[in-house]
């Protein structure tokens, strides 16, 4: 993409970094040549949850995919960046809803009987949302309590450093899914099917950069020390570990910009809508929020009062 | 190498933009600048009218800028509500006229850079014992009984530990110290812009005031003292106690910026300096220091006394 690198921690710059996403070192002006040429005129933003997405001149009055509110078009001030890669959709439209349908069923007892029966499953929305993928380097340096050493505590401190390579940590860009949503769906996509193009859902609405990468420093760095932290366990001494600490430093940090699909549904219940995510790829995980049967909790509660009673009036005799 | 304000006045980044006059308050020395042509009446510190035009003095422009997001009536209506919401302020400045919130876009370095420490540390490790100790019962018998007691082992640690510094952002404006500042922070950076001589228009920006060296010794104390909390939060155990640390800062850089303050100089009392009150222009957080009336708070306090009084004597009766 571009050449350009920030002269503190050599991250590649972005066209659109103000500073440096890693370092937070202020990037250069761009030059007339380095400016790029096509940037991106308008998009449609969500006046409900902020959302934006790809502008289509069809679309009149259009309604936003993620959370149903009105769109309004805006040309941003900043060039947006596209995605470079687009995760393939190989779930279909009636599997995404299939999918619901049988998760719904599946959701034990404390849930209404006639869930799956009832739940009218409507307002599916087919939609790449975007995330940025991070290849990096970074040492790291930890502190934590174990078991090995220790003395008349279970516990003694240790300390110890190591350097790491990560590839493929995928940070949600997105605004229209929350964060928690993504979490969820990210490490279940193959990175091994992707296109240059959105491939495999002919009207999925593709969701814009408009979060500035620079912004989500907070975002990578946290990421980044959850990564440490996994690969620490096995630099530590000893069974068990607590209180384990990290501090990263990192350095090299490349990024692409990725699209991925996942569908959100709707379904209404006795009156009440919920809202629903399915995985594009993996069709098996699905996000959701489900009504519970207060009567059948009600129900368990005055059983194991009852028998509560019984056992104390018992133990009492 | 030398200190990064050294660096950043040889890297040619210093020039002036051609967009921009000169004002100078006669009032408190403040050096403003406005969009060229534009012209302002008062000074935005201490409300002087003698702001005359005065050549720019050879600086760098600003890198970036965040801009105002508070409009002028929600400042005021901030104001306002801050005043009438403060305790015992005196009665002539409770009505004061607030009407002249004056917006300025305040100088500022934004410092970055990255720390590496070397800790030395005494970790506190618990463990509990049981106890036997003797003691006597109800009846006046000596008996044996156990209690568990935690106790902490104490493990020397020493270590590395090394991360980029979060944003620290210091005052350039001799106008407001950093403890002002400080108030009124967070500023959400997300909202960072390169700095355009544009954004300027209709708004006045201060100069730099501080010598750059100064600044940089407010942000190295603010990285010291950011590089203290994280460290301490990086120890394992329990407790620890005697860390101690050496710390080398590398990469270090300030930015200069311009960040959105509103000001309101009120003037309640012809003899009294103005008050001035500052208000952040991207999130309305505000910062001053009121005029308190003695008589007021000498006032709260009686009435406190008389009730305890009232309180004990009622008591005592009963
Ligand atoms: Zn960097
Ligand atoms: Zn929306």
């Amino acid at each position: 993409m571009s050449e350009r690198v920030c002269t503190r921690c050599e991250s590649p710059l972005e066209i659109e970094d103000l500073r440096c996403a890693v370092c937070a070192l202020p990037t250069p002006v761009l030059t007339r040549g380095e400016r790029p040429d096509e940037t991106v005129a308008q998009i449609l933003r969500c006046n409900g949850c902020g959302a934006g997405v790809r502008y289509s001149a069809e679309a009149q009055a259009p309604r936003c995919d993620f959370c149903g509110s009105l769109m309004e078009v805006e040309v941003p001030e900043d060039p947006v960046e596209q995605a470079e890669a687009y995760v393939d959709f190989t779930v279909t439209d009636a599997e995404a809803k299939a999918a619901l349908g049988r998760w719904l069923g599946s959701l034990g007892f404390f849930r209404p009987s006639d869930l799956q029966a009832e739940a009218a499953v409507g307002g599916l929305k087919p939609l790449w949302w975007v995330g940025w993928m991070f290849d990096a380097a970074a040492a790291v340096c930890w502190a934590a309590d174990s078991d090995a050493g220790a003395g008349r505590s279970a516990w003694a401190p240790h300390s110890g450093r190591f350097s790491m390579e990560v590839d493929n940590v995928v940070v949600p860009a997105s605004v229209g899914l929350t964060a928690k949503e993504c979490e969820i769906l990210a490490p279940r996509y193959d990175l091994g099917r992707t296109s240059a193009e959105p491939r495999g859902h002919a009207n999925a609405t593709v969701e814009q950069f408009t979060v500035q990468r620079s912004a989500a420093r907070k975002i990578i760095s946290e990421s980044l020390e959850d990564v440490a932290r996994a690969r620490a366990t096995g630099h530590i001494p000893g069974g068990s570990v607590r209180n384990l600490r990290v501090s990263v430093l990192p350095s090299k940090l490349t990024t692409r910009h990725m699209a991925f699909p996942a569908f959100v549904l709707a379904y209404r219940y006795k009156d009440k809508l919920y809202r629903a995510v399915v995985h594009g790829h993996d069709a098996d995980c699905v996000i959701a929020e489900a009504p519970l049967s207060w009567a059948k909790i009600a129900v368990v509660v005055a059983v194991v009062l009852a028998t509560a009673a019984l056992v104390v009036g018992a133990l009492s005799l | 190498m030398g200190p990064w304000y050294a660096a950043a006045a040889l890297d040619g980044s210093i020039h002036q933009s051609a967009a921009l006059d000169g004002l100078s308050c006669e009032g408190c020395g403040a050096a403003l600048n406005v969009a060229s042509g534009e012209r302002t009446a008062k000074c935005p510190y201490c409300a002087s009218p003698n702001v005359v035009a005065r050549p720019r003095s050879a600086g760098e422009d600003p890198t970036f800028v965040v801009g105002f997001v508070i409009p002028e009536d929600d400042a005021r209506k901030r104001a306002r509500a801050w005043i009438r919401s403060t305790w015992f302020v005196k009665t002539a400045f409770a009505k004061a006229d607030v009407s002249d919130v004056r917006g300025v876009y305040l100088p500022a370095y934004l410092y970055s850079g990255s720390a590496t420490v070397q800790y030395s540390a005494q970790i506190g490790e618990n463990y509990t014992v049981t106890e036997t100790y003797t003691t006597t019962d109800a009846n006046g018998k000596t008996v044996t009984r156990t209690r568990t007691k935690v106790k902490t082992e104490w493990r020397s640690l020493s270590g590395q530990w090394a991360a980029y510094l979060d944003d620290v952002l210091v005052t350039a404006s001799r106008g407001l110290d950093n403890a002002e500042l400080e108030a009124i922070e967070p500023y959400d950076l997300r909202a960072l812009r390169r700095f355009t001589p544009k954004i300027l228009s209709g708004w006045l920006a201060e100069d730099p005031s501080r010598a750059v060296s100064e600044c940089a010794e407010l942000a190295r104390q603010e990285a010291v003292e950011q590089v203290g909390s994280r460290l301490a939060a990086h120890m394992p155990g329990d407790t620890h106690r005697d860390l101690r640390h050496e710390t080398t800062f590398q990469h270090e850089h300030g930015a200069l910026m311009l960040l959105p303050v509103w000001v309101l100089a009120v003037k309640y009392d012809p003899q009294e300096p103005p008050v001035r009150m500052v208000l952040n222009g991207q999130t309305g957080a505000i910062t001053g220091t009121p005029p308190r009336s003695w008589i007021k708070i000498a006032g709260a306090v009686v009435v406190l006394i008389l009730a305890i009084a009232l309180t004990v004597w009622m008591g005592a009766r009963a």
